[in-house]
């Protein structure tokens, strides 16, 4: 019987199928880049005047009221921004002073956001804290931070829950809440304005409800009685 | 297998996505099958003397 050489061993064969799923894989990745950027921009101004849900919305979100509310057809909880409609959509009409004012240009919300970006990176609060799942677990996961009820409660001895968020950032050892105490980081009233801002423009990030079980913390927005 | 989109916006990637094992059949599709051809293709030339044993 003739020895026949087996393809298994041939080099030409290994070459031509690791050519094949480089190729492949490499079209697919950059269909997926491709993808994944045009979801990954923030959204406009017009998308908010047109009622229409990006993933990352406009600045322009911090003008309105932010809820948190499960999705039953998407399985976990979405943000819903200026209010629910029938269908359980955004409906961009509830607006919410923010810092007394629900006026904000594109550009000085986006200026805000910003800064309040540029701070909670100078002050590392990554080293202590999650953010849309990078940081630390050390301290609470801030990424839903403005949507926790507590503030709610805090928030009325201060004319609002941002008045409140702001007075805890500027010097939290006067209000400690947890065991683990928050240092005083020398931040300042504008940084601390620019911080909420920022908290609470994440918060109307649509995440595919990370942070998980977040309305199932005692006393959260949906919290299981 | 695939099912209805329900992700915020929508693309080709997301349905295929949705159910589970849509998006793993579909990859593996796209691999293993050229590799089934390709190995056929070259057992066939092979065999015919084609390419040289090396």
């Amino acid at each position: 019987m003739e020895n026949k050489p087996s393809v298994w061993t041939s080099n030409r064969f290994w070459r031509r199928s690791a050519t094949w799923v480089t190729g492949v894989s490499a079209v697919l990745l950059i269909l997926l880049t491709v993808d994944s950027m045009s979801q990954m921009q923030m959204g406009t101004a017009k998308d908010i005047q047109n009622k229409v849900d990006k993933r990352i919305p406009s600045p322009l979100v911090i003008n309105y009221k932010i809820d948190y509310q499960l999705s039953p057809k998407r399985g976990h909880e979405v943000p819903i921004i200026g209010g629910m409609d029938a269908n359980g959509k955004s409906k961009y009409e509830e607006k919410e002073k923010f810092f007394g004012r629900d006026d904000y240009t594109e550009e000085e919300a986006r200026a805000l956001i910003h800064k309040g970006k540029l701070t909670i990176q100078a002050k590392n609060c990554m080293d202590c804290h999650t953010l849309l799942g990078n940081g630390a677990y050390y301290a609470p996961d801030l990424t839903k931070a403005w949507l926790d009820p507590a503030w709610n409660v805090i928030g009325q001895g201060y004319g609002g829950k941002e008045y409140a968020m702001a007075a805890f950032l500027q010097n939290p050892p006067a209000m400690a809440m947890h065991e683990r105490k928050m240092p005083n980081l020398g931040i300042t009233k504008d940084e601390a304005k620019a911080v909420v801002a920022y908290l609470k423009f994440m918060s109307a990030i649509d995440t595919n409800g990370f942070p998980r079980n977040f309305g199932k913390i005692k006393g959260a927005v949906n919290a299981r009685k | 297998m695939i099912e209805p989109c329900t992700d915020v916006v929508c693309s080709f990637w997301s349905i295929l996505n949705q159910g589970p094992m849509t998006l793993t059949i579909t990859l593996h599709t796209l691999i293993i099958l050229p590799m089934i051809w390709i190995y056929f293709d070259e057992k066939r030339k092979m065999e015919q003397g084609d390419i040289p044993n090396e």
